[in-house]
């Protein structure tokens, strides 16, 4: 794999998650032996892992929600609020991990679940910037162009995906490969511009890198039906 | 003042004393000294979540504008809600609210009774400074009978809250975040099976909720309201009937906290076009061998006077419950004075009650009319099935007030020596009557209905009767005048005090007491007991 | 030069482990005298630890300043109200604000004994870390440690033999900034919107799950383990007597060396940008600083000749905030970045008060046509109406802080804005 690492304007250079590197490492690279570098499919013990908004490049549309492992899931979440509305966040994640996003039908099962009402769920989930209320590509691109970013180019990084990618914020790729839109701060403002995709960082990221990230992610998509 | 209990408290409002409750908000105290002050999103009925911001006050001492809806008020407090900052503020607010709202008033139902018009008129910005474009939602139909415009929604929250908290039906919801926010349904799930849902359109400060029924249906300010009872079960809700030239456009509920809250069920408040019927009886008809004949009051009185002194056989009287309890009570004494048997009523009752979650007392009560108790307490007994059909049969003298016959045969009452008619449209039945005498519906005179917990309530006339027609109680006491049982009651109050006289349960009330909030009747009442069974 | 970058001048207390991958193992963080501090909390009375905390004067960097053994303090001394809950605001969407991520990021076993010793102290038998949605690797590292802390016994049910049980627990957020806000985050975590509660009650009082609440930002609690063991006088010999203490500078912006730097409070704003991060790029000049991330009010580059601690940023018509330094060089476009923070405001607003819902996006529609060069001297009066309309009125200080940068953004660079009019006249606006 091509060294990723330019001149950095920063002045820092990478660390794990700041050159999308976060998910290739191996245990040993950054930590211990217990690193979690993938999805936790049990939820473990205490706390640890309840559930992510994970925005995973396989997706399963049709999967039955809650069944098996994630049914197991399910409960242990459930175990760590005093009562089931406060579980609704996390299930609202375990919903959109399986599918990719959460349609009608999920609200309304994730409502059955908890013994709420379907459109207070709805009222929830359209609260949260992270739910999809529509499908979205394998990869889901979000450049960060609030200021701070804003202030060091993000609008031309912004601008590079969509024209290396062929859309409008939003659109997804024919392919399904790519959607491309604009996030607000990232968290990682020392390191313009913030890119996230999926549940990587890519840090440091100039219009010059774009083709290098996309080309990268393409390789590394998951066969998926169409 | 000194407070010796600890638990009242004395503040100043805009210069006015009130001594309040530990524990009162602003706002009620407030009311409580005779100041409104400007809200949305707060309603005595629901939660209070101040985030309209239209409220916010000056306190003394506080470095922020509080928002009256939730604070409550301390002693010593010095409250100001027309100081320069307060106005300020809501002038600010009022801005707000105008820049996304569409210039609608023309075309808006709500006109004329908008609380955005009514706060802007009085205290906001003369002129919009918006140079860019508005935000659009556009309209939709939340199903059963609301229409909702979201770009007239103020987001105030009082129909989700109303639906969570009251109807305890949570059906609406707030979605999206933001400038984007907006009331909704869960998609295509809509308002439909929930009985209660229509009193939202009451709540909504502004033309966003529409009542599909009243939709451009008449000018606000060219309705006469007039307060009354929901004739259409045995709650009792206090209502409004609007009316424009003569017609009914539509009810509204009226505030009771002892009956109905603030609150009506839909059922009640679409039952209203029968009160526009048309087809009514426009004289007194006197039967000539086949044909029944118009003639005047005078005449027809005293031609009817002379058939009941020379009458004879069983007499039976029939009473209506949708009739009030002046003439349903003058009936009975006529039935009395005539030597009848029990006199009998009928009525419709619904499978079971339909109960109002957040405010137990409300219910659509079984019994589908509003005077059932009240017949009862006169010493009827109903009779016939839950649909209001059977149970009377044709006697010698047969004297029958509002009960429209309509399920018995063409040929009822005519073996009858003497069968009067005192009601609205003439049913088939009817039709072999001797007298057929015309009376206002409840809608068009003042009277009183009993409820079923055997509150009575009091009602004022809202449409004109048809011209010739006549309050039953009038033609019943001066029936009763002519038999020579007491002097003809001249008005509505002087009815009731007749029927107080003749029925234990009645006496002792008059019209000052039941006032505008109802009394109980004398006897004990049970409540939950009744009403309907 | 690896990341992160250390400067000379930095004080490193929280972030000594910075740069050590082991420091997010108990083992390694042990080295660092990790878990020291726990075990002497847990055989101190809940009151007591509260005590050390309020002598070390250590406020909360969350962005209030509010000084954390007080706000300890006000929570139930005893069981009669129990659960209670300590929350870690670790939902870190100021922009500009990057201190919380690296926190969890390389020392997570700080962060965590941060939380216990302040559950401990207040009681509480439950915490919930509230992370923000998009921080997918702090989550990874910090849920690991938390599974770590279970299995060494240090976090669960009998706590490294104390026989105090405390839990922990992991709550992702979904993407919202005003999450960030207490009361939203009490809201967001019961499963609702997460829009801001009115105070009161307070969340000492009735918080989340209607229960006694303290919400502590990630920063404030990792300080907490160092005071414990070091002691409060340490703690107050760093800093000024009012801001004692260091803090971790997060310097984003137009300078050489963006980053994290942790620094005494009271350190000179010139010092940092000149010094520590390397000075402007490409030798340009200073023209703007704003001091405590997007909600401050903007500082010109003359007025940067000041301390950074909490009193002297105030006394500059400023504030701290969460000391994240967001500098400006001569070629910035301030109505373009002002825009942009302003549009992230009404983006990010919950929509419930009215100032704020409709108030942040109309100032928003007003500088997008001021930047297309479509505005007039009218929209600069509007602005500061409407900003002042937003002040003070609202339920949370969101629309505050949308109404902030634009009004002294106004007052500060009023010919940049000027210079963008399409006319400069008044008009009549009846006569349109």
């Amino acid at each position: 794999m091509a060294e990723q690492k330019t001149e950095l304007r920063g002045g820092n250079d990478g660390w794990a998650g700041e050159r999308g590197d976060f998910a290739n490492l191996s245990e040993a690279d950054v930590r211990g032996e217990s690193y979690v570098g993938v999805r936790p499919l049990e939820g473990r013990a205490a706390g640890g892992a309840c559930s992510y908004p994970y925005q995973l490049a396989e997706k399963h549309p049709d999967a039955p929600l809650f069944e098996g492992p994630y049914h197991e899931r399910l409960e242990k979440i459930r175990s760590r609020y005093p009562d089931a509305q406060g579980a609704l966040l996390p299930v609202l994640n375990l919903a959109q991990e399986i599918h990719g996003w959460l349609s009608q039908a999920d609200m309304d099962r994730v409502a059955e679940e908890l013994g709420l009402s379907p459109v207070y769920v709805r009222g929830v989930a359209t609260f949260y910037t992270m739910y999809n209320k529509a499908p979205v590509g394998t990869w889901l691109v979000q450049v960060c162009t609030n200021v701070c970013c804003n202030l060091c180019g993000a609008d031309e990084v912004m601008k590079a995906f969509l024209e290396h990618t062929g859309t409008e914020p939003g659109e997804t790729t024919a392919d399904g490969a790519f959607t491309c839109i604009e996030a607000e701060c990232l968290g990682a403002c020392g390191f313009p511009t913030v890119v996230q995709v999926n549940e990587r960082y890519f840090e440091n990221v100039t219009p010059d890198d774009v083709p290098a990230i996309l080309e990268r992610l393409r390789r590394e998509a998951p066969k998926q039906e169409r | 003042m000194a407070n010796e209990q600890t638990d009242s408290v004395t503040c100043r409002i805009n210069g006015i004393e009130v001594t309040v409750p530990k524990g009162t908000r602003i706002i009620e105290a407030a009311e409580q000294a005779g100041i409104g002050i400007a809200h949305y999103c707060y309603h005595p009925g629901l939660s209070a979540p101040a985030m309209c911001r239209m409220c916010l006050v000056e306190v003394e001492g506080a470095p922020k504008l509080q928002p009256a809806c939730v604070t409550t008020v301390a002693e010593g407090n010095n409250i100001l809600t027309e100081s320069e900052r307060a106005l300020e503020s809501r002038k600010g607010t009022l801005e707000f609210y105008l820049i996304n709202h569409p210039l609608d008033c023309p075309v808006c139902d709500k006109s004329g009774e908008c609380r955005l018009q009514d706060f802007v008129h009085a205290e906001g910005p003369k002129h919009g400074r918006l140079l860019d474009a508005k935000v659009i939602f556009g309209q939709d139909d939340f199903g059963g009978n609301i229409l909702y415009d979201g770009d007239r929604c103020i987001m105030c929250t009082r129909c989700v809250r109303f639906m969570r908290e009251v109807a305890k039906d949570d059906l609406l919801g707030v979605v999206q975040r933001g400038h984007r926010s907006v009331i909704d349904t869960f998609f295509e799930q809509g308002l439909d099976d929930s009985p209660f849902h229509t009193n939202i359109i009451d709540i909504c400060p502004v033309g966003a909720l529409l009542d599909k029924d009243f939709l451009h249906k008449a000018r606000v300010w060219d309705l006469d309201h007039t307060p009354s009872i929901c004739p259409n079960c045995s709650q009792g809700c206090n209502i409004r009937i609007d009316t424009r030239d003569n017609i009914v456009q539509r009810l509204r509920p009226r505030a009771n906290p002892d009956v109905n809250s603030y609150w009506m069920c839909d059922y009640g408040r679409h039952q209203y076009e029968w009160m526009n019927a048309s087809d009514r009886i426009e004289a007194p008809l006197v039967r000539a061998g086949d044909r029944l004949v118009a003639q005047n009051w005078q005449p027809t009185i005293l031609a009817l006077l002379e058939q009941l002194k020379q009458r004879a056989g069983s007499v039976r009287v029939v009473g209506s419950p949708m009739q009030s309890n002046e003439d349903n009570g003058l009936l009975a004494r006529l039935g009395s004075v005539l030597g009848a048997t029990t006199p009998v009523y009928r009525s419709t009752r619904a499978a079971d009650e339909v109960v109002l979650p957040g405010f137990p007392k409300l219910a659509r009560r079984r019994e589908l009319a509003a005077n059932g108790r009240g017949l009862e307490a006169l010493g009827f007994d109903r009779v016939g099935d839950d649909r209001g059909q059977g149970g009377v049969t044709a006697t010698d003298v047969l004297i029958v007030l509002g009960d429209e016959l309509a399920d018995l045969p063409a040929d009822f009452g005519r073996d009858a020596s003497l069968f009067v008619y005192l009601g609205h449209r003439l049913q088939p039945a009817a039709r072999n009557a001797h007298f057929v005498l015309p009376v206002s519906t409840f809608a068009e005179q003042e009277g009183t209905f009993t409820n079923f917990e055997g509150r009575v309530q009091r009602f004022w006339p809202a449409l004109q009767p048809p011209p010739l027609a006549r309050p039953a109680w009038q033609v019943l006491g001066v029936l009763l005048a002519g038999l020579d049982d007491g002097p003809a009651p001249a008005d509505a109050a002087n009815a009731f005090l007749r029927v107080g006289s003749h029925f234990d349960t009645f006496a002792g009330l008059t019209y000052e007491m039941i006032g505008t909030r109802g009394a109980l009747l004398n006897e004990p009442v049970a409540i939950g007991a009744g009403g309907g069974d | 030069m690896a990341y992160p970058f250390k400067h000379e001048r930095e004080t490193r207390v929280l972030t000594e482990a910075f740069g050590d991958p082991a420091a997010r193992t108990i083992e390694g963080w042990k080295k660092y005298g990790g878990y020291e501090a726990l075990r002497q909390a847990l055989g101190m009375s809940p009151n007591d630890v509260i005590e050390v905390v309020k002598a070390s004067g250590l406020r909360g960097r969350g962005g209030a300043g509010f000084p954390t053994g007080v706000k300890w303090s006000f929570m139930p001394k005893d069981d009669s109200r129990q659960p209670h809950y300590l929350l870690i605001n670790a939902d870190e969407s100021e922009p500009g604000a990057f201190k919380d991520r690296e926190l969890l990021r390389w020392t997570p076993h700080q962060v965590i004994e941060g939380a216990l010793i302040g559950a401990h102290a207040i009681r509480a038998k439950h915490v919930y870390i509230y992370m923000r949605g998009e921080f997918f690797e702090p989550a990874q590292i910090v849920g690991r440690a938390i599974e770590e802390a279970y299995e060494a016994g240090i976090a669960g049910a009998d706590m490294m033999g104390s026989g105090i049980g405390i839990d922990i627990t992991l709550h992702i957020g979904a993407g919202a900034y005003i999450c960030g806000e207490e009361t939203g985050l009490m809201n967001s975590l019961e499963g609702r919107r997460g829009q801001p509660r009115i105070k009161p009650p307070f969340p000492a009082v009735m918080g989340a799950f209607s229960r006694p609440t303290t919400i502590n930002n990630v920063e404030t609690v990792s300080a907490v383990p160092h005071i414990l063991r070091r002691g409060p006088e340490w703690y107050k010999s760093m800093g000024t007597e009012k801001s004692p203490g260091t803090k971790l500078f997060n310097v984003s912006g137009h300078v050489v060396r963006r980053g994290n730097y942790e620094l005494p409070l009271g350190f000179p704003l010139k010092d940092l940008i000149y010094d520590v991060c390397g000075g402007i790029r490409d030798g340009r000049e200073l023209k703007a600083v704003i001091p405590g991330g997007s909600s401050v009010p903007i500082l010109a580059a003359k007025e940067c000749d000041i301390a950074l601690d909490y009193e002297s940023v105030a006394a500059a018509g400023s504030m701290l905030g969460t000391a994240s330094v967001i500098v400006m060089d001569d070629r910035t476009d301030i109505i373009r970045a002002v825009r942009r923070m302003v549009e992230f405001y009404s983006h990010e607003s919950c929509g419930q008060c009215t100032p704020c819902r409709e108030g942040t996006e109309w100032t928003a529609k007003i500088m997008r046509r001021i930047e297309a060069g479509e505005g007039t001297v009218e929209d600069l009066d509007t602005l500061l109406d409407v900003g002042r309309n937003m002040t003070g009125t609202t339920i949370c200080v969101l629309s505050d802080s949308c109404a902030a940068p634009v009004a002294s953004s106004i007052a500060k660079f009023r010919d940049e804005y000027m210079a963008r009019m399409r006319r400069e006249a008044p008009i009549d606006a009846l006569t349109v």
